[in-house]
């Protein structure tokens, strides 16, 4: 960027070069030419919020016009609102006092990476994956598996038919959902889960308790899988209510 | 007394509390046209002290407290409206009889009335500007060996009479004052004056805290006794009590028995807001030797010296080849306890490192004047003036830059990229028991030159590597300081506690601490494993700007805006030294390796060099034309290498300006020091980019020197 050019006095309005002016009095040579216009902006802008705070004081007071108190009121209550500056120095030397006075902590040894505790941390997973079963009928497109011979009960959705793994880190609740459907009738197939925690959804190892195939959707349409992770084995049940039973949070298979 | 009630009635009618007047009036039986008293203070809140002792003070105390419960109960809290007379008045009982003296606080608001009532004097202010001149009058006709010292005064009396005038609200009074006299002062404070030239009304003195601490904090001047005996009498003699009051107030006097100062030497030690630092204030002993490095087997290889067990550290240098057959078990007198601060234990990978480094070392190019070191230049193209903060690991194999777009980039420097650790099922797979399980853990697939570390949302002003390079800190203009992983690649904490600009951290060379500096004027100490500081150092007038760990991590130097340089203790938050000197804010800190020295540089293109046992400034460095961003002294402490916006770095010999120090009791005792003009001699190499500013600098382990900035176009 290149260093300021005054503007030329023709070309320039007044205002512009009255900032001009007072950016060279307090000793700024140098500065990008938008400056201007954004000093030029915020002084607009705080010179009108000033004002028409001061009108609002002065109609609650009942004056006819704004006086020199009003504004001076407007002034000091923005100040505190949008200018805040730093502590000032008794308090800072007062604060430094009562934490200086306690004695450093020792340092544990051998205890891995030195963090605090994790809720001041941000090593948290910050999304949460939401269970597709009250959204089966809605969700049809959500999920998009290519065909699954539904006579196969005991397959296992890592074969090649299920489609492409996924690569995400998914973190899997153990809580089982009931499976819903909505339309016609319904085939559930329940395939033994293995016990292994799931961390990372490779293709490899998926933990698939609960398939559910609605047959309206088979063919060249979607079907859906929910896998849960759970020891017990759930039956489907009849409900035709899109009614979530609980709140959990379902991984995807790896599709 | 009738004068008392006078000035009374008239501050009532003043405050429109009509009510209490007629009350008062009609006690005192006075008759209105009694209150067109010319003689009164022509301010409007002043109360006129009596010209008696102090039982007419008191009374008139008395009486207006009366008046001021009556007040308040009749208005209800007015926000402006609370007077109360300062316990300045009866100090007024010394002035004479002819003169006004006292004023009336008006306490706005708590916190800001404690300051300002410092103002509780005033004297008559058509006659500030004569009592000015005729102190420079004096001055000027004082003798040659005390005018030097005498001028110091100019400054701070100057500012604060305006600051009086003003807070009385005489503007056209400190306008005209300021108008005649502000040509008159030194070069150096031109910047201080501008900011107070727009400081034209009370309301402005308000909001400014830098000002409003340079008020409360007494400016600190040293002057010789003759000097002080012979300014002493003038003022006492002359009706001039104006200014004994500011002198009292304001000003503390270091009275210091010798020979007064030359202004040479004068001129080297002031500029800071606060005057210089007093004699006690650098008396504290400061453990400036390096901790023992610990015990351990080094590997043999052909090289016999390795072969110590034990690496007895020396006095002064720390040379790695000397680790001599006096392996000094005894300790160091001025190398603080080894566990004086907790610090962590040595991990084997940090023992790895070490024996790395010891193998460098053994490697490393002795320099000197004869030996310069070679300078590789890192720059960063296309960073649109965006670079805001470099810095470079010990073994000098990443860069990280932190940007004004709010991001951290990270780079490669060797041929090996960047990699990111596998994710938790994979790392189930491997084999833990291999040799080679540090590679293993790497996931090549994320292998490449450089990563962006996004998280911050404001510019990046400063960040540090931590030297087991497994963290990076960051700070910014959003107010946090932010630690990330360089094995994942992520943010793992947050740090709040400055609600301001942050402009610089760093890691301590040992780990696990580090410090942060920002625009709430104090520096903090943190530790990675607690989620707030351990330690405030708090005490400057201005904006920490730099912050910098001793070698032996026990001590923290800050330099600030307010041109001065503090030296703080890790273990109790104390500030055991003060360095004044620089005329304009500190950018850049560098500890010699030896932790004797302390070298500093600012904005007025000098490096200042330190004496950090006895507090003196030792050597000053001038050739730089601009602000200094970089220093760094060798690895072995022999160069010092300073980088500048003027796109130059420039090479100094170390050796040379720290050997034959006069450090007698005289020098410890009076502060003179001599500076020699010897920074032609000093200059060993001036090599210019063609126009990129510097803004890091770093010595590799083998004594190479890397350059980093971002080139500027213009």
């Amino acid at each position: 960027m290149e260093t300021a050019k005054m503007a030329s006095p023709k070309s320039a309005p007044k205002d512009a070069q009255v900032m001009a002016q007072i950016l060279k009095d307090m000793g700024i040579t140098e500065y990008e030419p938008r400056v201007i216009n954004q000093m030029l902006e915020f002084a607009y802008r705080y010179v009108t919020t000033i004002l028409e705070d001061a009108k609002i004081y002065s109609s609650h007071a009942k004056k006819t016009s704004v006086d020199a108190d009003d504004v001076r009121l407007a002034i000091q209550c923005r100040t505190d609102q949008s200018f805040t500056s730093p502590p000032p120095r008794d308090f800072l030397l007062d604060i430094a006092r009562q934490k200086n006075q306690t004695p450093l902590p020792l340092i544990k040894p051998y205890s891995g990476p030195r963090l605090p505790p994790d809720r001041y941390c941000l090593t948290a997973p910050n999304y949460r994956l939401k269970s597709l079963q009250k959204k089966v009928s809605s969700s049809a497109g959500r999920i998009t598996v290519p065909r699954l011979s539904v006579g196969a009960v005991s397959s296992r959705p890592s074969t090649p038919t299920l489609g492409t793994p996924s690569a995400q880190t998914v973190s899997v609740s153990t809580k089982v959902g009931t499976p819903v459907s909505l339309t016609g009738q319904r085939f559930t197939v329940q395939i033994p889960s293995s016990q292994a925690a799931v961390k990372s959804a490779t293709p490899t190892t998926p933990t698939v308790q609960n398939v559910l195939i609605n047959p309206s959707l088979i063919g060249p349409k979607n079907i859906l899988i929910t896998t849960n992770m759970v020891s017990s084995q759930n039956t489907a049940s009849e409900s035709n209510t899109l009614k979530r039973k609980h709140e959990d949070d379902d991984d995807y298979d790896n599709l | 007394d009738r004068q008392t009630l006078v000035a009374v009635l008239q501050f009532l009618r003043r405050s429109n509390l009509r009510e209490s007047e007629e009350i008062l009036r009609r006690e005192a039986r006075l008759l209105g046209d009694d209150l067109g008293s010319a003689a009164l203070s022509p301010t409007g809140t002043g109360l006129r002290g009596a010209a008696g002792g102090d039982a007419d003070a008191a009374t008139g105390e008395a009486l207006l407290n009366r008046v001021t419960a009556a007040a308040t109960i009749a208005i209800g809290g007015n926000a402006a409206a609370v007077a109360s007379s300062s316990p300045g008045v009866t100090a007024v009982a010394a002035v004479p009889p002819g003169k006004v003296g006292g004023a009336v606080v008006v306490e706005d608001q708590p916190d800001v009335s404690a300051v300002l009532s410092a103002y509780n004097q005033q004297g008559d202010p058509t006659l500030y500007e004569e009592y000015y001149s005729s102190l420079k009058h004096f001055i000027e006709c004082s003798l040659d060996c005390h005018r030097a010292e005498l001028s110091q005064l100019f400054y701070p009396l100057f500012v604060h009479m305006y600051l009086e005038l003003v807070y009385n609200q005489h503007e056209s009074e400190a306008k005209s004052f300021f108008e005649r006299f502000h040509g008159d002062q030194e070069c150096y404070y031109q910047d201080d004056l501008r900011v107070l030239s727009s400081l034209t009304k009370k309301e402005h003195m308000k909001g400014n805290e830098t000002m409003l601490d340079f008020r409360t904090s007494k400016f600190v001047l040293r002057i010789s006794r003759d000097s002080y005996q012979l300014l002493k009498r003038h003022l006492q003699e002359k009706q001039n009590n104006q200014i004994w009051n500011i002198v009292q107030e304001h000003l503390y006097i270091d009275i210091f028995d010798g020979m007064p100062r030359s202004k040479q030497q004068i001129d080297a030690m002031v500029g800071s807001l606060a005057g210089e630092a007093k004699r006690e204030a650098n008396k504290a002993k400061v453990f400036f030797g390096l901790l023992k490095e610990p015990e351990f087997d080094v590997p043999l290889d052909d090289e016999d010296e390795e072969g110590e067990n034990e690496e007895g550290k020396p006095k002064k240098k720390k040379p790695k080849k000397d680790s001599v057959g006096s392996k000094s078990k005894k300790q160091d007198p001025n190398a603080p306890p080894q566990n004086r601060i907790p610090l962590p234990e040595l991990k084997d990978s940090d023992k790895l490192d070490k024996v790395m480094n010891m193998k460098e070392a053994a490697r490393r190019v002795r320099l000197g004047p004869e030996c310069l070191p070679s300078i590789c230049f890192y720059t960063f193209l296309n960073a649109y003036q965006g670079l805001t903060a470099v810095d470079i690991t010990d073994d000098s194999s990443m860069i990280v830059g932190g940007f004004a777009d709010s991001t951290v980039r990270v780079w490669s420097v060797t041929p090996k990229k960047l990699r990111s650790v596998k994710t938790a099922a994979d790392l189930s797979l491997i084999d833990k028991e291999s040799d080679d399980v540090l590679e293993r853990i790497m996931d090549e697939k994320t292998a490449s030159e450089l990563k962006i570390l996004y998280g911050h949302s404001g510019p990046v002003y400063g960040t540090s590597f931590s030297p087991d390079r497994n963290y990076l800190l960051s700070c910014s203009e959003d107010g946090t300081v932010r630690l990330w992983s360089l094995q994942t690649f992520t943010c793992l904490v947050g740090y709040k506690g400055h609600n301001y600009p942050v402009w610089d951290t760093q890691f301590s060379p040992y780990g696990y601490y580090f410090v942060s500096g920002g625009h709430d004027r104090v520096a903090r100490l943190w530790a990675t494993d607690h989620y707030q500081p351990l330690r405030i150092f708090a005490g400057h007038l201005a904006d920490v700007t730099c912050t910098r760990f001793h070698p032996n991590s026990n001590y923290i130097a800050t330099g600030s805006a307010d041109r001065t340089v503090r030296l703080w203790d890790v273990l109790n938050g104390n500030c055991v030294r003060i360095f004044t000197g620089h005329k304009g804010p500190i950018h850049s800190l560098a500890f010699s390796p030896n932790g004797r020295f302390l070298a500093t540089g600012a904005t007025d293109g000098r490096v200042l060099l330190w004496d950090i046992g006895h507090g003196l400034m030792v050597g000053e460095l001038k050739g730089h034309t601009d602000t200094i961003y970089a220093l760094r002294f060798s690895r072995d402490g022999e160069i010092l290498a300073s980088g500048s916006m003027d796109n130059t770095v420039r090479l100094w010999d170390a050796v040379k300006a720290f050997e034959d120090l006069e450090t007698d009791d005289f020098t410890t005792a009076t502060g003179h020091i001599n500076l020699p003009e010897n920074s032609q001699d000093l200059l060993l190499g001036t090599y210019m980019t063609k126009s990129t500013p510097v803004v890091h600098l770093h010595f590799t382990r083998r004594n190479l020197l890397l350059a980093a900035g971002a080139y500027s176009s213009q």
